[in-house]
């Protein structure tokens, strides 16, 4: 259960340097509250700067909320960050970047073996985590040779080692051609099935919209919506929202404009060290 | 060919990493101090023998290629001198020697390189160097491992992009400048991308090492590596 | 540190971009072996490892800088190939006439953060005035010249002046040349980090 009651995050413009995002506004994510139980699949949709990433960075206190209270399964993000960052499980935008180990095996393993696990305990974790994700016995193979799919599963399954009971993805298709897609799409839908729950961060609804239980639109750091999907498709399309075509309303312009999300860049305010909002590193 | 590990079960790929690195600074030193004909004949045995253990060849050697120009200039210039003789045969066999000695050590080295995994190497410099020094040391070693192909790649399309532009034309220290810019804004992008992927991970100083397993093999390399350390000792007292 | 749960030791989110940043830029040393340009009178040409070392010891500072060179080396050592013509093995650290201009890089890249940000803390390089930033690269240059030849002629038992000649006196005119790009890449607005 991860609950986010009031957060504003507000980033630094001292240093003058601009995003380039398209937010002008200091303000990343203003007076956001949002609850996630359990086993929901949950999609975030918003725009390119619309704060979602920030939003979900405070989930495992990666962002600190300059206002507001973050708290995963009772417990304050901010007094026990190694609870909340094995409780959920997060995956990044482009994976090249996350992937920490030249072997498919030694990167899912880094999760659990920052927790100190045996070395038992270890083997199973990435055993299974490959298996959840399709690439049972491929722990040897070089991350080099993997495709784009391929090392996008590789990242869920080193956010699946840490055993987590919620799995955020931050814009998890970028750069995916369909068939990668579709076979991550494939094992969300069987994560989820399993209990597991997951959060989708997106500005492109269409592979997900039908696994979502919920939709939250995000826009200029504010919720927007919160509802089923199906409500929820109307007012995003105003959003810069890529929508399924059988959803989206007659006049399409505007519509398919939201999928210009600069590859490789981190979406929201947080694409370089100085700009962003304050990083959670020391004690509170 | 690259020198590089090939995954293998030859007898050196079976050793542990630390009874191997000790053997190679062993080597180093019995070489450094038997810099003569009699003493390398009897390394270049065990340099061979032990790049044949790892299955490895002369092919593992072409990296090194590199090397050789310094080594064939450098006893010429050693032998050569101002004034009479005008050239030194005795200098000039010393640095021909000093050259074979860097050789051999070369290839000792690229037999641990084609039988040691990146992991075992980590774990033995973790074991090594223990606390904070060792995690920074090991997980540093694993990332360049890991990045150091991507980086390539961003620094040749950013000099193609410049080639592209007709960049060729201008002054070296602009093409210089250009490429590094471009190199150096990539790097950053990913450690700060990378960054924040570690803390999500739980990046911590006192994590599982990797696992180490010393054999009856290691044994006799470690005994092997002993002796030639006592020989290099003895030559220079 | 804020860690909580058992005992898990957290690195901590500011110190873990910074390991992250070392290592990536002992990557980019690496990197910068395999870009090399055509030395007009000598077989070997020319790379920009040197330049890696500057900008490490300029962006990075002296403890980090000289952090990210020490795993340069490292990872060298293992069999990365980052030395230059992409080889690597503990074997070119112990034997190779070039020893000494690699050991040198881990203290150059330190003593060139360290007179760059005038001690240990960081400071905004965009403040740093110009002789200061060509008086460090040049004290930088003296430690790498000044290791690699004796380590020239420790391996291949020649004189200092022999070592000089045959591995040093072609390179040094293109350091001044590093020493301007590393300049032109400090004051570059394009660079977005930092």
């Amino acid at each position: 259960m991860i609950e986010v009651d009031g957060v504003t995050c507000r980033y630094e413009s001292g240093g003058g340097r601009s995003t380039g995002d398209g937010s002008d506004g200091v303000v990343a994510v203003d007076d956001v509250s949002v609850s996630i139980p359990d086993g929901e699949f949950l999609v975030v949709a918003g725009a390119n700067g619309s704060g979602k990433t920030t939003l979900v960075r405070t989930f495992n206190g990666l962002v600190r909320p300059d206002d507001g209270e973050v708290a995963v399964n009772g417990t304050s993000v901010g007094e026990d960050l190694v609870a909340a960052r094995t409780t959920v499980g997060m995956v990044f935008q482009d994976p090249r970047d996350q992937i920490v180990a030249a072997t498919v095996g030694g990167d899912v393993a880094f999760g659990p073996e920052n927790l100190g696990r045996s070395h038992a305990e270890i083997d199973r974790r990435v055993e299974e985590a490959l298996a959840a994700v399709n690439m049972s016995g491929r722990a040897d193979e070089r991350v080099e040779t993997l495709s784009g799919g391929e090392r996008e599963r590789v990242a869920i399954a080193g956010a699946l080692a840490m055993e987590p009971d919620h799995l955020v993805l931050d814009e998890p298709f970028t750069g995916l051609d369909e068939p990668a897609r579709r076979s991550v799409v494939d094992r969300l839908r069987a994560l989820h099935r399993e209990g597991t729950s997951v959060v989708v961060v997106t500005h492109d609804l269409r592979d997900v919209i039908d696994l979502a239980d919920r939709v939250v639109g995000l826009s200029r750091g504010r919720v927007v919506v919160d509802a089923p999907p199906a409500e929820a498709v109307g007012t995003l399309s105003g959003l810069d929202v890529r929508v399924p075509e059988s959803c989206a309303p007659k006049d399409e312009s505007g519509a398919g404009e939201g999928g210009s999300e600069p590859r490789g860049g981190g979406s929201g305010p947080h694409r370089d060290g100085s700009g962003s909002p304050k990083t959670g590193s020391g004690s509170p | 060919m690259t020198l590089a590990y090939v995954p293998g079960d030859s007898l050196a790929h079976r050793l542990d990493p630390r009874s191997k690195l000790l053997v190679q600074a062993a080597f180093a030193a019995a070489a450094y101090a038997y810099t003569t004909p009699r003493g390398l004949a009897a390394l270049t045995v065990v340099a061979v023998g032990s790049l044949l253990s790892a299955e490895g060849g002369p092919r593992d050697l072409w990296g090194y290629r590199f090397a050789v120009p310094f080594l064939l200039v450098a006893p010429l210039v050693a032998g050569a001198t101002l004034g009479e003789p005008w050239f030194r045969l005795d200098r000039a066999r010393d640095t021909t020697l000093a050259s074979y000695r860097v050789l051999l050590v070369l290839v000792v080295a690229a037999a641990y390189v084609r039988s040691t995994p990146v992991r075992d190497s980590r774990a033995a410099i973790q074991w090594a160097i223990p606390g904070k020094p060792g995690q920074f040391l090991g997980v540093g070693v694993a990332l360049v491992f890991r990045f150091l192909p991507l980086l390539k790649r961003d620094l040749l399309a950013t000099r193609e992009a410049i080639h592209a532009r007709a960049g060729g034309e201008r002054p070296l220290r602009d093409r210089m400048r250009l490429v590094a810019v471009g190199g150096i804004n990539r790097a950053f992008g990913r450690a700060d991308r990378l960054g924040t992927a570690l803390n999500a991970r739980c990046f911590a100083w006192n994590p599982t090492l990797p696992r180490l397993s010393f054999g009856r093999g290691d044994y006799a390399v470690t005994a092997v590596g002993v002796g030639l350390f006592a020989v290099a000792t003895m030559a220079s007292i | 540190m804020s860690t909580r749960t058992e005992s898990v030791d957290l690195v901590g989110d500011e110190a873990a971009t910074n390991v992250a940043r070392a290592a990536l830029f002992a990557a980019l040393v690496g990197a910068f072996a395999y870009v090399s340009f055509p030395h007009p009178f000598s077989a070997s040409p020319i790379t920009l490892q040197v330049l890696g070392v500057f900008l490490a010891g300029i962006f990075l500072g002296p403890v980090w800088g000289g952090g990210a060179l020490v795993l340069y080396l490292a990872a060298g050592a293992i069999g990365a190939p980052v030395f230059s013509a992409g080889t690597g093995g503990l074997g070119v650290l112990l034997a190779e006439p070039t020893l000494g201009y690699l050991w040198s890089y881990p203290f150059a890249a330190a003593l060139i953060g360290f007179v760059v940000h005038g001690g240990v803390t960081l400071r905004d390089i965009d403040t740093v005035g110009l002789p200061r930033l060509v008086g460090a690269m040049v004290a930088g240059t003296a430690v790498i010249y000044a290791f690699g030849v004796v380590g020239f002629a420790v391996v291949l038992e020649l004189t200092l002046v022999e070592a000089f000649l045959t591995g040093a006196l072609a390179f040094i005119p293109f350091e001044a040349v590093k020493m301007a790009a590393a300049v032109g890449v400090v004051r570059s607005d394009a660079i977005a980090a930092n």
